[in-house]
């Protein structure tokens, strides 16, 4: 981020006015004197060290101290120090000891605020939220009781970088909390004054981390989460939920809490809870964690004047539904959870959406201000002896706390080949990896050995910085010293340090033996295949066109549209059937999109930036060269078995509903009594997730069948009523409007059966409530089921077609959920809509945008860059078997002819490294470059070889 | 398990006395939690809520009698179910069936004495002025300054009557002009209504109001939390806006602009209870505080649950006039929590507070331990 | 030979003018400016860098980072924040 040529960060900046319109900005920035001069900091924090003031640190949300002059926080962008308002000399004219003790002269007290006017076309509004102050409420006690702490606080004392490194203590007695109770909904799903009624949507699935995290620091610790719903809606949160759920020590409980006293003596805290069937209970925790809630950006009123947007009436940017990334104001488009309280992955496709509208608009000044990243030449070094340069780093306490480091350090150094070795706070701070390019020159390095986390995450970052020094980057190997090591040795530190020790052992002895590879160009072909004609294919296929890129819009039925043909109305308003007319007419207008309907795929090859896709319709079939692929294949409905459902004509589920109410029939309108039961097909041993759209669809329908007859009894049996974020006022709503709520528990569900009485015929819904402590029967003239979405029968086929892979529940898997969570781990394909995960339609409409916007950063490009580390055939051990090609998941190996006879040869575009073919080819004539079996044997040699 | 039916009929019944709110709960237990109930035995606000939600209710029962109206549960509550609105529509209908249980019979023979002397003691209307009898004291006429509006308890009750001896000495002392209705004025209406005797409270309400228009009553001084709160936020029904003020907002008025000087010493600890009335109900917590600070000599201290935590005396409602066993009485509670933190005086401003501290003082091992006092008794021993 | 000269001056003249252009360019102006450094505005600046455009990205703090930044680690997967 930070050495990215086309990016100008500015930091402790702020935007002052904004003038001009769309294509045309001109935006005055006040740069904020920092009072040190950016380019001769280096952030050695001497400074710091001299520096007499002492204060709360904001970063660690005031639980410890910090200096007057310091670096934000460790991994800071950029990492330099800045002095802030507690500084003595601004305040009273003395001191100036940092003046003093700076070596590289960076401090600058004559600095001044900087006016800035900068001109830009489009603007993003990425400012995201302001945790819930919970001090505007006494009951929570925060400020009074040491002991109760927000979420935000727990994170910090989690965290390595926290206030006690990592060590979560209690600021009354410095002691581990045994006993943490976690209060959800604080600021949330409340109409108190001072408090928001929309749910916060992120609080409940951060707690279960927190729960999971508190149980690994201590496995004996007893954590209890004091809740009403559990929302747990998003991907692979109903696992997660479980996972917390199941650990020994952890119990959910339903209630809402209120904290009562503070032990004079030991500082616990009692808090007070109820119990359907034992009255109220009293119980003291060592520790009381607020689950706040999201608040919208701090004086968000003042921040809507600048730029002239309006706001929602929670304070967030006004949005709508159907273009959710737009604001009031043409060319300033909103991203993350300024739009509403939204989670790490929506906050990262939305993002990747607002770009992609932003080039939507700018699109004919494309690349005219931008500029390419330029490396030094790379030095030959493969006749020289290796000299190994080792960077082990304390990954702020993660690894430190248990590794001895300076002993590695000392180790280190001790190896063959070893000319260097030094300790770092962070190694993936920009300035440490600054200092690995500096060092690997200035010491002429040629092979890096980095100690630190998986090279999963971080290892492009340090091929990286090789390059910067002018070193193949292959030349590089990271030593897992903290998934490996630190986080599962916790408890046995020497020990630790010693396996520390043995890996970066490993690391040089493999370094040594590494070859310089290459990494090659390939070309791109701008065009893109979207397959799958719903709401989000065809939102994406627009954005992408509108970008000057041609698409190809696959559509396996006649029509356009998917499942939202049979939608009609969103919770929020947004008239379906109108945005989808419009769509698919925007769709066969534009010149650069060409749609293939009652259309299927047999047969899809090629790689990034160079697909050939073949598509079957009634014009026969056609052969598309693309270079990015779409998935956005929809998903289906789940028929019920359960419930009468398909034996009673009076059972149907909740989309089938939704269209007898759009056309008004008749034993809809008339019903007198009306039951929805929720979770049906889903949130069970079959399917381990919650379908995330049905609890507010209900909500919906209800809501609608009020408006036509409010005489309607309107029953809903839910489990937790999952109206994330704004969709919780709805709940209300229906409240209000007597729509019935009565929760179910999975082991006793509710029973149906058809009888007659009275000479009516009545479905009867017996079912128990819990407060009541009895059941209910309740006489229904329809049920409906909220049938889960279910992964689309066509996910296989597809997911062998493009070779992308799909998660557990057999949805389609993203590269990574929060860093890449529209593409797959298969370059140049993306992945938007329900096909992803079961959303709603403006989410579905974010994510196509997301998409597009991704796609876009690909097909911008005239060439993509494809990795060294792929697999070779060693022609002359081919024996022409064929078993690397029948196991290679990416059909990256095939057959050739030569004059020997047929040998097997890698493309390697489409090699991923997988290396499964080296592990089955009988003459061990395939190998994976960067992992050659030499590689590798001098690694396991190392390890054994000192015992 | 049971299995029953909702009903139909109950639920609009319930709805049309105004119960219209339950329908919102989503059984957060919040009121469980809050509710001083909880403390001495098990009561579910939220189970009551339930039953009405679905026409269950069962018109017989005690519980929904329980309710003191301290105003806890409504203040907390996540989905402003108005507990106490809602509550009273159960036992409006209950009033209106005339099912009571056997604790809440008085009720009968109160809302006699309401109709017929306009107190709920009782008492025979002619004697309302008499505790005034010595003092100086007018009859409120038209163009004074202020009516002083006793409440039922201080004007017959022997242990409240010092409580209105010692109002009108400090009044007289600050030389304010004021006077009062005696037997011309009704009790307040404010707990009859609360009891779901919608009736009673109307007949009340109208015969005060006449009476006030009538004498050209513009300012009204009150020593009870539970006038103040009708009188303010109940009366404006009936179109009519008086300025009402309590006697702890007006002590600090007094003293704060030199009319009253506190000259005697008070050397000993004291805690302020918050009536609920006074506090969670109109918000006033701080100007008794301020008031008791200014004593010279008088130590002021904190009960754990103070202002808006206060733990409710057990008195409203209608529950004053309904019996409470031994082992549930929250003033026991309270005057523990009192002597917890070494204050030698419990002072408040509210009949019902002190009748009940005084009844649990009674009922305490060593009743000297603590005294009850009402703030204008502290006042009236200073000046 | 006054022609050459005008010919030479004319192109330093316009070279001048051209790299001054490119240095204000370079300074002032860009295609998007993000306002917000936390996760999603980093993603929105990367995006759009690679796609082809010249971005600002302010922040308020002295640092990017936002939020997450202040996390330990992130559900679902409870990888590091970072
Ligand atoms: C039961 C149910 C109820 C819903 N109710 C609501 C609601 O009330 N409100 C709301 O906001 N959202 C609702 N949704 C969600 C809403 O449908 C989605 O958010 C939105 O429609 C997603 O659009 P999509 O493009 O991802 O999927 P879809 O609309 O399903 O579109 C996918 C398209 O791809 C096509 N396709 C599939 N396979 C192939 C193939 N192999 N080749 C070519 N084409 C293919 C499909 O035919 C379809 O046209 C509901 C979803 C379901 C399943
Ligand atoms: S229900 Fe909503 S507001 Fe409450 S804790 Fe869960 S996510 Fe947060
Ligand atoms: S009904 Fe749907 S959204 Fe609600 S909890 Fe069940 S699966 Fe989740
Ligand atoms: S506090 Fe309100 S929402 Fe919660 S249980 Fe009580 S009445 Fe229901
Ligand atoms: S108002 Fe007070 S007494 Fe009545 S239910 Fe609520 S908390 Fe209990």
């Amino acid at each position: 981020m930070g050495r990215h040529p086309n990016i100008e960060v500015l930091t402790y900046t702020e935007v002052d006015s904004v003038e001009g319109e769309a294509g045309d900005f001109k935006v005055t920035l006040i740069k904020k004197p920092r009072y040190i001069i950016e380019s001769k900091c280096t952030g050695c924090t001497t400074c710091v060290e001299y520096c007499p003031v002492k204060y709360p640190d904001q970063y660690n949300q005031e639980i410890s101290d910090n200096k007057a002059v310091h670096v934000y926080f460790a991994q800071a962008i950029p990492l330099i120090t800045y002095i802030d308002e507690s500084c003595l000399y601004l305040k009273e004219k003395k001191c100036r000891i940092c003046e003093a003790v700076c070596k590289n002269n960076a401090i600058d007290f004559n600095q001044k605020l900087e006016k800035v006017e900068v001109n830009v076309g489009a603007i993003i509004l990425s400012s995201g939220l302001e945790p819930f102050d919970p001090k505007v409420k006494e009951e929570y006690r925060y400020g009074q009781f040491v002991n109760v702490v927000t979420s935000m606080d727990y994170e910090r004392l989690l965290c390595a970088t926290g206030p006690y490194q990592g060590e979560i203590l209690r600021a009354s007695d410095m002691k581990h909390p045994h006993k943490v109770a976690w209060l959800q909904c604080v600021g949330s799903r409340r109409v108190t004054p001072g408090e928001n009624s929309y749910c916060s949507a992120v609080c409940c699935t951060y707690t279960q981390k927190q729960v999971i995290l508190t149980k690994e620091h201590d496995a004996e610790a007893e954590c209890t989460v004091f809740h009403n719903d559990i929302r747990s809606y998003g991907k692979d949160f109903e696992r997660f939920y479980e996972r917390a759920e199941n650990l020994p020590g952890v119990r959910f409980f339903r209630s809402y809490v209120s904290i009562v006293k503070e032990n004079p003596e030991t500082q616990s805290v009692t808090i007070r809870y109820s119990t359907p069937d034992e009255g109220v209970k009293e119980e003291e925790f060592d520790m009381v964690v607020l689950s706040v809630g999201l608040n919208p950006p701090a004086d968000v009123q003042g921040l809507a004047n600048k730029f002239g947007i309006e706001l929602n009436a929670h304070g967030f940017c006004k949005a709508i539904p159907s273009n959710p990334m737009e604001t009031t104001r043409p060319g300033i488009f909103v991203s993350g959870a300024f739009q509403g309280p939204t989670d790490i992955p929506e906050s990262v496709f939305t993002a990747s959406a607002a770009g992609s509208q932003c080039g939507e608009l700018l699109d004919y000044r494309r690349g005219e201000l931008s500029k390419e990243r330029i490396y030094p030449p790379e030095r030959d070094v493969s006749q020289e002896e290796p000299r190994i340069g080792v960077f082990v780093c304390h990954c702020g306490a993660n690894i430190g706390r248990i590794v001895g480091v300076p002993s590695t350090v000392e180790y280190a150094l001790t190896l063959p080949n070893v000319v260097y070795a030094q300790e770092q706070l962070f190694s993936c701070a920009t300035n440490s990896a600054q200092q690995i390019s500096d060092l690997t020159k200035e010491k002429g390095l040629n092979r890096v050995v980095i100690a630190a986390c998986s090279p999963r995450t971080l290892e492009p970052l340090f091929r990286d910085t090789l390059r910067e020094a002018g070193i193949n980057q292959y030349y590089l190997d990271m030593a897992n010293i903290r998934e490996h090591c630190s986080w599962v040795h916790a408890k046995e530190k020497e020990e630790a340090t010693q396996k520390a020790k043995d890996i970066i052992r490993m690391s040089v002895a493999r370094v040594c033996r590494l070859k310089p590879l290459q990494e090659f160009d390939l070309p791109v072909n701008k065009t893109a295949l979207v397959v799958g004609g719903g709401i989000a294919g065809m939102t994406c296929a627009l954005s992408i066109a509108k970008q000057g890129h041609e698409v190809y819009l696959v559509e396996k039925d006649a029509d356009l549209g998917g499942t939202a043909r049979r939608i009609h109305s969103t919770l929020d308003g947004m008239d379906v059937q109108a945005y989808l007319r419009d769509l698919v007419r925007k769709i066969y207008q534009h010149p650069l999109i060409h749609v293939y309907t009652d259309a299927t795929i047999p047969e899809a090859t090629g790689y990034v930036g160079n697909f050939v896709t073949k598509v079957k319709s009634d014009r026969g079939v056609t052969e598309i060269k693309h270079g990015a692929a779409v998935i956005a294949i929809g998903a289906d409905e789940y028929k019920p078995t359960e419930y009468l459902y398909g034996k009673d004509d009076r059972v149907m589920t909740n989309l089938e509903l939704e269209e007898q109410i759009a056309q008004g029939e008749e034993r809809v309108m008339n019903a007198q009594s009306l039951v929805m039961i929720q979770c049906v097909g889903c949130r069970n041993e079959d399917r381990n997730y919650c379908a995330r759209i049905c609890c507010s669809n209900s909500v919906k329908n209800a809501l609608k069948l009020k408006e036509i007859n409010p005489r309607m009894d309107i029953t809903i049996l839910f489990r937790d009523m999952r109206t994330y974020g704004f969709s919780e006022d709805y709940y209300r709503e229906a409240s209000n409007k007597d729509v019935k709520f009565i929760r179910y528990e999975p082991q006793d569900k509710p029973q149906v059966e058809a009888v007659e009485e009275e000479g009516r015929r009545i479905l009867r819904v017996t079912v128990t409530d819990y407060i009541l402590g009895k059941k209910l029967a309740i006489d229904a003239d329809l049920l409906s089921l909220a049938a889960a979405v279910i992964p689309s029968a066509g996910n296989k086929e597809m997911s062998l077609l493009f070779k992308v892979s799909l998660g557990p529940d057999d949805w389609f898997k993203e590269a990574h959920v929060k860093l890449r969570p529209v593409e797959f781990g298969t370059d140049g394909v993306y992945l938007c809509g329900i096909a992803h995960y079961p959303k709603h339609i403006p989410e579905a409409i974010n994510q196509a945008y997301g998409a597009a916007g991704r796609v876009l950063t690909l097909l911008s490009h005239d060439t993509v860059t494809a990795s060294g580390s792929v697999c070779e055939v060693d022609e002359d051990k081919c024996i022409s078997c064929g078993a690397c090609i029948t196991v290679c998941t990416y059909g990256a190996i095939e057959f050739y002819d030569t004059p020997q006879g047929r040998k097997a040869t890698v493309n390697p575009v489409l090699c991923k490294g997988d290396g499964l073919c080296n592990s089955v080819c009988p003459t061990a004539a395939i190998s994976l470059k960067h992992f050659a079996d030499e590689e590798l044997l001098s690694q396991i040699d190392a390890a054994v070889g000192d015992f | 398990m049971e299995t029953v039916a909702p009903y139909k009929e109950i639920i609009d019944a319930i709805k049309a006395s105004g119960g219209d709110a339950f329908k919102r709960c989503f059984q957060c237990g919040l009121c469980d939690v809050v509710c001083p109930w909880n403390r001495v035995r098990a009561f579910s606000m939220r189970k009551l809520i339930r039953e009405a939600t679905f026409g269950l209710t069962d018109i017989e029962s005690e519980e929904m009698w329980r309710c003191t109206t301290c105003g806890r549960c409504p203040q907390q509550c996540p989905r402003d179910v108005q507990q106490i609105e809602s509550g009273v529509s159960l036992r409006r209908i209950a009033t209106e069936y005339g099912v009571f249980p056997a604790s809440v019979k008085p009720i009968r023979t109160i809302s006699g004495s309401l109709v017929g002397e306009g107190n709920p003691l009782n008492e025979e209307r002619k004697k309302r002025a008499d505790w005034a009898d010595g003092l100086s004291v007018k009859a409120f006429t038209e163009g004074m300054e202020i009516l002083y509006f006793p409440c039922c308890y201080l004007c017959y009750d022997p242990r409240l009557k010092k409580v209105a001896r010692a109002t009108a000495n400090i009044l007289n002392m600050a030389g304010v002009d004021f006077g009062i209705l005696g037997a011309k004025e009704n009790c307040c209406g404010e707990s009859i209504r609360k009891t779901g005797d919608e009736d009673v409270f109307k007949r009340l309400a109208k015969e005060n109001i006449k009476t006030f228009i009538d004498h050209g009553v513009k300012k009204i001084l009150v020593s009870s939390p539970h006038c103040y709160h009708t009188f303010k936020n109940e009366y404006p029904e009936f179109m009519v806006n008086f300025e009402v003020v309590h006697i702890s907002q007006y002590l600090f008025q007094l003293i704060h602009e030199g009319r009253l000087e506190l000259n005697n010493e008070y050397g000993k600890k004291v805690t302020w209870h918050d009536p609920c009335y006074l506090g969670r109900h109109n918000g006033i917590y701080d100007e008794p505080r301020e008031v008791l600070k200014r004593v010279p000599g008088l130590a002021l201290i904190e009960m754990p649950e103070s202002r808006v935590d206060s733990l409710c005396c057990g008195g409203g409602g209608g529950r004053i006039w309904m019996e409470t066993p031994k082992g549930e009485r929250f003033s026991d509670l309270r005057l523990e929590q009192a002597v917890g933190v070494g204050a030698e005086v419990l002072v408040t401003s509210c009949p019902y507070c002190i009748t009940n501290f005084e009844d649990s003082r009674l009922n305490r091992e060593n009743s000297e331990a603590i005294e009850i006092k009402d703030i204008t008794e502290i006042i009236g021993e200073v000046i | 030979m006054e022609k050459e000269l005008e010919k030479i001056e004319d192109q330093v003249r316009k070279s001048l003018a051209d790299n001054l252009r490119k240095g204000f360019a370079d300074r002032n102006f860009g295609d998007v400016l993000v306002v917000g450094g936390g996760i999603s505005g980093i993603q929105a600046a990367l995006d759009l860098g690679a796609a082809g455009f010249k971005v600002y990205l302010v922040e308020k703090a002295p640092s990017i980072g936002g939020h997450m930044a202040q996390l330990d680690k992130t559900f679902p997967t409870n990888d590091c924040s970072m």
